[in-house]
């Protein structure tokens, strides 16, 4: 383990865990600093690399890795570019190891994405699917029962099986009462997946389901298998009910996506990084052309955290990294980066909320140089020892492409790697 | 082709449509109201909300000032469900003639307007967000006014009188025979089919667009559309009104109004009642005539922008003018273009809309040659699914102590508003609700800081659950209102509402998948946007 603050990575999204289990587990001194939780907990716990290409094509794409190419062709400014097809697949295959060793593997390559049910009946395209969610498969063709619960107001498998059904897929749906769920104000997801480690409720919800199965050889429910990245709760389902059983992912917060958010926490702890949720970072200290600390707040305290190097991995808009005002104006919130955006407030957004293509303002971000140094406008790095990962790059339409955790990932692992590698320059 | 005949037929489903219609029909005629889209869809929908005591027209407008503090006072006593006791101010802000304070005394002490002169310091105690700059703050019986449930509680009440409402029934023609208006001719929108429908009367309250409709008849009814634009902020911010001092203009109020505050309005002619923009100048003006009053108000989270066309009656003709004041015009079209059976109802204010009513029945009784006294002064309305809750005053915490009472957290469909799914079930069972946006209008789910992001997908679903919806038309339904919800945030997305709206197109895109949802992508029922706005308009406009 080095013995000097090395690196200081800022945002706990997908993007800013993965670059600090990469460094912590090349022995590097590091810390991640966050505001909150970052997009894992709203997602739906699966690795999205490339879903829709061109965004506006209605048909998935069928294999992320060859249209990947064709991407990385076409936007030589995209963030998939600066790592090209074999950094992701690196990242994804790093990654899948990972979770596989927590006992919660993924599934699935960048040769093919699954078609897995979507929480209104589409067919969502993934690349990376945990073991909880592939007996959905739209591809293959055993009949299946979608699953609710009355007493929950997130999940409405009538409208999954029956958009399902319109588009060729053998389901039928049920919503089952869990009487003893009434007592209780609140029943979410997560409240659920609490219950669920009881044996005597999953007993009682298998009860319920069993009368209603029919000619169903799987079984959809709510992604409330569990906090833990665990396969507990869907062996014992399955192993009562005698037919597989998958999640479907919904309404935030997300299961799954905390299950991912869990297995990198302990990586990063069992390699000696240390993870601090609850500090904001709100600015910066440098000397000239380097950053000499990052300052966080919490509890009305300014506190300098001082490091060789420094990685903004705090999401674009949407995670906050990004803000934007009234007068058409955009800032990075740490380090006050140039931000690349449309000119005129008024080309910000397209007419329709559902664009195919999306919206110009959502590809604002940092634009960065081979080695992820965020620019000054022209060419020069803004500074010799900051780097930027995840969606708070520019130029990537992440939610379109269906690329949202592929980005992070991939980008968030390829700076980790190119920092734990270069000796300080 | 559906035909049906009736008495009296009223078009339009805005405040004045719908109080006409249940005025009538209390005084025991057989009506039927058509309305395009749903009640309120128009102007009514569209506005701050503002229970006016009479203060902003005492100086400019004397008599509108006296008839809405007449109307003011009647409004508590019928529908006191519908309103909120805010109280109003007048200040006067650095940016306004001192002396107006004096003119502006004397003219509520002219018109009959309550008016108490208070001190900064308590006005300050009482509202502590605004200008400490301010130097003068006289208190008025302004208030705040829920506007759709005030609707849809005359509604009720006139069809408890027998009257028949027929929402998504869009005017495509008067029928005319010779000299003679007998009745028209409806696309109902739901249906797809027309119906026509004969009166003995035709009443057209269908304020901006009278003149279209008159149109139809062959008669021009001069009355073009002026539109104010209004910018809501996701904060209850102060619980008073807050009206400038001075001469009414562009951004001199802001309206707390169930959990937000709405600043208005602007005031722009428009060539069409149905297509304009919400211009981005707009939107800047109000936000800084709102820092004047609250500082720093344009730095705080806005929620939505939109717009609404207000009637502009400009008569060329001689016309018969005994009812006409400067706040609202009657016209009489057999005395004015030799037309029968048929008269117009336009311009006025919310709060007079009553008054406005009462005045148009009476003339539907001189022209059926009939005498019938007007009792909707007298009669409080029901409440539409809450009997015994008529008697008092909306207060802010009311839904969460109904909640707490209930102990009905975990139905909550729509946390941001509480709305339970209750709520949403009696909204869908026993209302007429044709899009999301009708159940909104019902129960406010999808009105607050997530815009839709969670009770979308939840009040589709329980939709579907009662099996009043079919699939393909809760997948188009689904994708109407976040278009719909998405119309009114465009012009003003930036900061946190941005980042909100991100996270619902994560939700709805990348978790949902629903933009490759089988089936069309828009109905006919779904939102019609506002224009694209421009900067060349006004050049001075800091974009």
């Amino acid at each position: 383990m080095s013995t000097q603050n090395d690196v200081l990575v800022v945002g706990a999204g997908l993007a800013g865990l993965t670059a600090v289990w990469q460094l912590a587990t090349q022995q590097k001194k590091v810390r991640l600093v966050s505001k909150g939780w970052g997009a894992t907990h709203w997602h739906s716990g699966c690795i999205d690399v490339l879903g829709y290409y061109p965004v506006d094509d209605p048909e998935p794409v069928a294999s992320p890795g060859v249209t990947l190419a064709k991407l990385i062709a076409d936007q030589p400014e995209h963030p998939y570019a600066l790592v090209g097809v074999s950094g992701v697949e690196a990242a994804l295959n790093a990654f899948q190891a990972l979770c596989a060793a927590a006992g919660y593997p993924l599934h699935g390559s960048l040769d093919k994405n699954w078609l897995l049910p979507s929480a209104v009946g589409t067919f969502r395209p993934t690349c990376l699917a945990p073991e909880t969610m592939i007996a959905g498969d739209l591809r293959r063709d055993d009949p299946m029962l979608i699953v609710g619960i009355k007493q929950m107001v997130d999940f409405y498998p009538n409208i999954i099986a029956e958009n399902l059904v319109k588009q060729g897929v053998d389901a039928a749906h049920v919503t089952v009462d869990l009487p003893q769920l009434a007592q209780r104000n609140f029943t979410t997801l997560t409240i659920m997946a609490s219950l669920l480690e009881d044996d005597g409720l999953r007993a009682d919800l298998v009860r319920r389901i069993q009368p209603h199965l029919g000619p169903a050889r799987r079984v959809g429910l709510p992604a409330y298998l569990g906090r833990r990245p665990s396969l507990d709760i869907k062996k014992d389902l399955e192993a009562r009910l005698g037919v597989a059983v998958f999640e479907i992912p919904g309404l935030p917060p997300s299961l799954p996506g905390m299950r991912l958010h869990t297995i990198l926490l302990q990586a990063i702890e069992r390699a000696g990084g240390r993870v601090y949720h609850g500090l904001e970072g709100v600015g910066i200290e440098r000397d000239g052309e380097r950053v000499t600390a990052v300052f966080t707040e919490a509890a009305a305290r300014h506190k300098p955290h001082r490091f060789e190097r420094y990685v903004v991995a705090t999401g674009g808009i949407l995670g906050g990294g990004i803000v934007t005002n009234h007068q058409g104006q955009a800032r990075e919130v740490v380090f006050d980066l140039p931000v690349t955006l449309p000119e005129s407030r008024l080309d910000w957004f397209e007419q329709d909320f559902m664009d195919p293509k999306g919206h110009p303002i959502y590809q604002a971000g940092l634009k960065v140089n081979q080695q992820f140094q965020p620019l000054n406008g022209g060419s020069q790095p803004v500074y010799q020892n900051v780097y930027a990962a995840g969606t708070a790059l520019s130029h990537g339409e992440v939610i379109r492409e269906r690329s949202f955790e592929g980005v992070a990932l991939a980008t968030g692992f390829a700076v980790g790697h190119l920092l734990a590698k270069n000796a300080q320059p | 082709m559906r035909k049906i005949e009736t008495e009296v037929l009223v078009i339009g489903g805005g405040a004045t449509g719908t109080g006409v219609v249940y005025d009538l029909a209390q005084r025991g005629f057989k009506t039927i109201l058509v309305e395009k889209r749903d009640l309120t869809h128009g102007t009514t929908g569209r506005y701050h909300g503002l229970l006016h005591s009479g203060g902003r027209y005492v100086v400019k407008d004397p008599k509108a000032a006296t008839e809405c503090i007449e109307e003011n006072i009647v409004l508590r006593k019928i529908m006191p469900h519908c309103l909120e006791d805010t109280s109003g101010f007048f200040v006067c802000t650095p940016w306004d003639d001192p002396a107006f304070g004096d003119k502006f005394m004397q003219g509520c002490r002219d018109t009959g307007v309550p008016c108490e002169e208070i001190s900064v310091a308590q006005m300050l105690r009482e509202e502590p967000h605004l200008n400490p700059n301010i130097s003068r703050c006289f208190r008025v019986p302004d208030g705040s006014a829920d506007s759709f449930l005030a609707t849809q509680v005359v509604a009720e009440g006139a069809r408890q009188y027998g009257a028949q409402i027929l929402t998504y029934h869009e005017l495509k023609t008067l029928i005319r025979e010779g000299d003679r208006i007998t009745g028209a001719i409806c696309h109902d929108l739901v249906a797809d089919e027309d119906v026509t429908i004969l009166a003995d009367m035709v009443v057209n309250a269908s304020g901006a667009w009278a003149g279209k409709i008159a149109h139809t008849g062959g008669v021009e009814g001069n009355v073009r559309a002026g539109k104010g634009t209004m910018v809501a902020l996701s904060y209850r911010i102060i619980n008073t009104v807050v009206n400038r001092c001075k001469m009414p203009a562009d951004g001199d109020i802001i309206v707390p109004i169930h959990t937000v505050s709405v600043i208005g309005t602007t005031d722009e002619a428009v060539p069409d009642p149905e297509h304009f923009a919400i211009e981005p100048w707009e939107v800047q003006l109000m936000l800084q005539e709102a820092d004047k009053l609250v500082p720093g108000f344009s730095e705080m989270r806005i929620l939505r922008a939109w717009a609404g066309v207000r009637p502009l009656y400009q008569e060329t003709k001689v016309a018969d003018t005994r009812d006409v004041t400067r706040a609202y015009t009657l016209l009489d079209h057999e005395k004015r273009d030799g037309l029968q059976g048929f008269i117009t109802i336009t311009g006025g204010k919310w709060t007079t809309y009553r008054q406005m009513a009462q005045v148009t029945a009476d003339r539907v009784c001189e022209k059926l040659n009939t005498q019938r006294a007007c009792r909707t002064h007298e009669e409080v309305l029901p409440h539409p699914f809450e009997p015994g809750h008529n008697t008092y005053y909306h207060t802010l915490g009311a839904r969460l102590a109904r909640t707490e009472a209930n102990q009905s957290f975990g139905s909550l469909v729509c946390e941001c508003e509480l709305a339970s799914r209750s709520d949403i079930e009696r909204a869908i069972n026993e209302g007429e609700a044709k899009t999301l946006d009708d159940i909104r209008r019902d129960v406010r789910m999808g009105m607050g800081p997530c815009q839709g992001g969670f009770c979308t997908l939840r009040t589709i679903g329980i939709w579907h659950q009662l099996h009043k919806l079919p699939i393909e038309k809760a997948n188009v339904a689904l994708r109407d209102f976040l278009q719909e919800r998405w119309k009114g945030l465009l012009p003003i997305l930036w900061g946190a509402q941005l980042k909100q709206e991100r996270l619902d197109e994560l939700i709805y895109l990348s978790v949902l998948n629903a933009d490759h949802l089988p089936g069309e992508k828009a109905s006919r029922l779904g939102p019609a946007m506002y224009e694209k706005g421009t900067i060349e308009q006004n050049p001075d406009a800091v974009i």
